[in-house]
C-alpha cells in the first residue's frame, strides 16, 4: 500500500491522472503500481489522440500517405492528427518514440534531443552519442531539454505520448508527428505507413523501401509457412514470471500478429491487461497445450547481463509442469528478438518473423 | 512462564479497542481443544482439498497426477505456512505493542523486506533466491526495530498513532525501494514480485516457505511469554520476564515470516490485522487458547482469498494480494468505526 502510493507520488509529478485516481482506489495493490504506470500512459495517450484526432480530422482513415513537394523544400505529410507541411531540411529533431530510433539512424538522421534512457547501446548508435541532449525516461522526462534544443520538427510516440500536449506547449514552433498503430489496422501497414511517412518526411524513399521489403519478405514467409491450423499463444516473461498475451490488438507486441497471419489461438480468452499480459498459472498454459509458442521477454535487454537474470527460454522450457505441451516437446517456440521491448520497430518485427518463418519451416 | 495462563489480551489504559467480548469471556478458563475447534479444522481441511481440487488441469487425464503434485501440492502449502504465520505474526505484533491495528503491513515491516529485496538486486545482481531472501529477512528485521525504537519516543500511544507511525515509516521505506528500482529499471520486477500471488508457487519455487514453519512452531512454543509481553513493559519485567529478549525474538520471528512470505509470495496485506481481530471477537482475548484458531483462521482466509482470486476470472487469475487487500481494507475500517462506537478514545 504504502509502496503504490510512493509510485503515484512520484508520476503524478509527471502528470499521470489514471495514476493518481488509482491509488485513491488501490488498497495494497502492488501488482497495479508496477502496471498502472504504462496502463495510465495508454489511456492518456489514447485521450489525447483521440481528442486531437476528432478536433483535426474527423474521418481520418489509418493509413497515412505523403506527397511529395519537394520543390519548396517541404513535404505534406498525413500523421495521427492530421496533415502537415514538414521541411525536408528540418535543423534540430527531437525524436521520443523509441519505435522510430533504428528508423531514423538507418536514414542518417542526428536528432538534437531524444530520451536516451530508452535506447539501448547494443542496439542504438544515438545511446552514446553526447551530442544528443537527453530527455531522461518517460516516468521521469527532463522536457527542459525540449526548450534548449528547439526543435523544427518532434516524431513523438508510444511512451512519450502523454506529453503531446506538454510538446506542443514547449515548442510551439515544432512540427510534432506521431504515426501510432491505430486500433483495429493491420500491424504490418501500420509499420509500412510510418517508416514510408518517415522516409518521405527526411526525404530517404530509398532507404525506407528497403526496410519495406525486408518486412514484407519475411511476413510472406510466414504465410507461407504456417499451416492454419496449429494453435498458438503469447507468452510475457518477467521477473521470473511468465504472464499471457491475448491475440488481437490489445494483446501487447505479439496480440496484433494473430491477426496478421490468421494464427490459431490456442487459447480463447480475452486478456484485460494491455501491456503486461494476465496473470496465468501453468496448469492453464498446459491445458490449453499450444503448438507454437510466441515468448516476449521484457528483461532480455534490461537484465541480461546481470548473473542470475533468467531468460525466456530458462522460465519457459525449464518449467517442469509444461514438458508434455506440445510447442514445449517439439521446441516450437519462438523467442522475440531480445531488445523487442525497447525498440518495437520494424527492424525488430522483421527479425521475429524472420525467425518465425525459419522455425515454420523448419518444423514442417 | 505458567502453562494455565489466562492473561488477557494487555490494553494499555487508553487503548479501549476490547469490546465487551474481553469481559464476558476472558474470565472463563478456555481449553485448547474445543469442539468448536474441531469444526473449525473440518472446514479449513474442507477448504484446503478444495484449494487442491481447484485449477485448470484435469487432474484424472493420463498425467493429471502429475501436474497435481507440481502444481497443486506446492500452492497448498504455500497457502498453509503463508496464512498460518503471517496471521500469527500479526497477533504476536499486536502483543508487543499493546495494539490491535498492528501487523507487518502496518509496520512497514513488509516495505523493509521489499527494501531488502531490492538492495540485493541491485548490489549483487546474481543472487539466488536464499540471497534475496537473506537481505529481505535483515531489512524487515532491521525494520521492525527501528519501528519499536520509534514507537518508544512517542509518548501519545493511542490505538491510531501506531499503526500511523508505522504507515507512514513504511511509505518512506517504500519511496526508497521504488528510486532504487527506477534507477535500475526494476520497477516491473518489484511489481511482479510484490504482487502477493501464488500464480507462481509451483514445485522448486516454494521450498523456502518450509522456513515459517519453524516460525508456526516457536509461536506455539512461547505463546506464554508473548502473552506476559502483552502486559506491558513494566508488568512483564514485575513477573520475572526478560522484556527484552522476547521483544527481540518476537521481532526475529516477524522479521523470518515476512521476509520469507514477501520473497516467495509477495505481500499479503491486512492478513495479521484481519484473523487476530475476528478471532479475539468471537473468542476473547485469551492468546493460548486462540492461537490454534488464529492459524486455522489464517489458513482458511489466504485460502478463501485465492480461491476467489484463481476462479473469478478463469482461466486466468487474481494476484490473492489484491483480494486481500479489498477485504482487508473493509474489515480494518469495520474495525476502527466499531472502536469507535464503542467509545474508545480515538485521538
Amino acid at each position: 500500500m504504502p509502496i503504490s502510493a510512493s509510485t503515484a507520488q512520484l508520476s503524478s509529478t509527471v502528470r499521470s491522472r489514471g495514476l493518481s485516481a488509482l491509488s485513491v482506489g488501490a488498497i495494497a495493490a502492488f501488482a497495479l503500481t508496477a502496471c498502472a504506470g504504462e496502463d495510465a500512459d495508454a489511456a492518456d495517450a489514447e485521450q489525447v489522440s483521440s481528442d486531437t484526432q476528432a478536433e483535426e480530422t474527423a474521418g481520418e482513415t489509418a493509413e497515412g500517405s505523403a506527397e511529395e513537394g519537394a520543390e519548396s523544400g517541404t513535404v505534406t505529410i498525413e500523421d495521427d492528427h492530421g496533415t502537415h507541411e514538414v521541411s525536408t531540411d528540418p535543423q534540430s529533431v527531437i525524436v521520443t518514440d523509441n519505435r522510430s530510433f533504428r528508423t531514423l539512424e538507418a536514414f542518417g538522421v542526428q536528432p538534437s534531443a531524444a530520451p536516451l534512457g530508452l535506447m539501448d547501446a547494443q542496439t542504438h548508435s544515438y545511446a552514446e552519442d553526447e551530442s544528443i541532449l537527453d530527455l531522461g525516461m518517460h516516468r521521469e522526462p527532463n522536457l527542459e531539454n525540449v526548450v534548449a534544443a528547439e526543435p523544427d520538427l518532434i516524431i513523438n510516440g508510444q511512451r512519450f505520448q502523454q506529453y503531446y500536449q506538454d510538446l506542443t506547449e514547449l515548442a510551439p514552433e515544432a512540427t510534432i508527428l506521431e504515426f501510432e498503430p491505430q486500433e483495429d489496422a493491420d500491424l504490418v501497414e501500420e509499420l509500412i505507413r510510418k517508416t514510408e511517412s518517415l522516409g518521405s518526411v527526411f526525404a530517404e524513399e530509398d532507404a525506407a523501401a528497403e526496410l519495406v521489403e525486408e518486412l514484407e519478405t519475411e511476413v510472406a514467409r510466414v504465410q507461407e509457412a504456417y499451416d492454419g491450423e496449429s494453435t498458438v499463444m503469447g507468452l510475457l516473461t518477467s521477473g521470473g514470471d511468465m504472464s499471457y498475451v491475448a491475440p488481437g490488438p490489445e494483446g501487447r507486441a505479439i496480440g496484433p500478429v494473430f491477426d496478421t497471419f490468421d494464427l490459431v489461438p490456442a487459447l480463447e480468452q480475452e486478456g484485460e491487461n494491455e501491456s503486461h499480459g494476465d496473470d496465468i498459472s501453468v496448469e492453464a498454459i498446459a491445458t490449453a497445450n499450444p503448438d507454437w509458442l510466441l515468448v516476449m521477454d521484457r528483461d532480455a535487454r534490461i537484465s541480461q547481463e546481470e548473473e542470475g537474470y533468467s531468460p525466456a527460454a530458462e522460465i519457459v522450457e525449464d518449467s517442469e509442469a509444461l514438458q508434455n505441451v506440445t510447442a514445449v516437446e517439439e521446441g516450437n517456440i519462438v523467442y522475440l528478438p531480445e531488445n523487442f521491448y525497447l525498440t518495437e520497430d520494424i527492424q525488430a518485427y522483421t527479425e521475429f518473423f524472420r525467425d518465425f518463418a525459419d522455425a515454420l519451416e523448419a518444423a514442417e | 512462564m505458567s502453562d494455565h495462563s489466562t492473561a488477557t489480551l494487555g490494553s494499555p489504559p487508553d487503548d479501549a479497542v476490547d469490546g465487551p467480548a474481553v469481559h464476558r469471556r476472558s474470565q472463563r478458563r478456555q481449553r485448547l481443544f474445543t469442539p468448536a475447534l474441531l469444526v473449525g479444522l473440518l472446514i479449513t481441511c474442507g477448504l484446503l482439498l478444495l484449494s487442491l481440487a481447484t485449477g485448470q488441469y484435469e487432474v484424472f487425464s493420463e498425467d493429471g497426477f502429475w501436474m497435481f503434485g507440481i502444481t497443486r501440492v506446492p500452492r497448498t502449502i504455500a497457502l498453509v505456512l503463508a496464512g498460518a504465520s503471517m496471521a500469527m505474526c500479526g497477533l504476536i505484533m499486536q502483543l508487543l505493542t499493546q495494539n490491535r491495528f498492528v501487523e507487518p503491513t502496518t509496520t512497514g515491516t513488509t516495505e523493509w523486506a521489499g527494501l531488502g529485496l531490492i538492495l540485493v538486486l541491485w548490489l549483487f545482481p546474481g543472487a539466488s533466491m536464499l540471497a534475496r531472501m537473506s537481505g529481505a529477512v535483515t531489512m524487515a528485521f532491521i525494520g521492525t526495530v527501528i519501528f519499536f525504537l520509534f514507537l518508544q519516543r512517542v509518548t501519545l500511544k493511542s490505538s491510531l498513532i501506531v499503526p500511523i507511525i508505522g504507515i507512514m515509516l513504511g511509505a518512506v521505506v517504500s519511496s526508497f525501494t521504488t528510486y532504487i528500482a527506477l534507477m535500475t529499471d526494476h520497477l516491473q520486477t518489484l511489481g511482479i514480485w510484490f504482487a502477493g500471488s501464488f500464480t507462481r508457487v509451483v514445485e522448486g519455487r516454494y521450498e523456502l516457505m518450509w522456513l515459517v514453519l519453524v516460525v508456526t512452531i516457536l509461536v506455539f512454543v512461547t505463546a506464554d511469554q508473548f502473552t506476559v509481553a502483552g502486559l506491558g513493559r513494566d508488568m512483564a519485567t514485575n513477573v520475572g520476564l526478560n522484556y527484552t529478549a522476547v521483544l527481540f525474538m518476537g521481532t526475529a520471528m516477524v522479521a523470518v515470516a515476512t521476509g520469507v512470505t514477501a520473497t516467495v509470495v509477495g505481500v499479503l496485506p491486512f492478513l495479521g490485522l484481519i484473523v487476530p481481530n475476528v478471532v479475539s471477537l468471537f473468542r476473547g482475548d485469551d492468546l493460548r487458547s486462540n492461537l490454534p484458531w488464529v492459524c486455522l483462521a489464517g489458513i482458511a482466509t489466504v485460502t478463501v482469498c485465492d480461491l476467489i482470486g484463481r476462479t473469478i476470472r478463469a482461466p486466468f487469475e487474481i494476484p490473492v494480494g489484491l483480494v486481500l487487500g479489498v477485504v482487508g481494507a473493509v474489515v480494518f475500517v469495520g474495525l476502527l468505526l466499531r472502536q469507535r462506537k464503542s467509545g474508545g478514545l480515538v485521538t
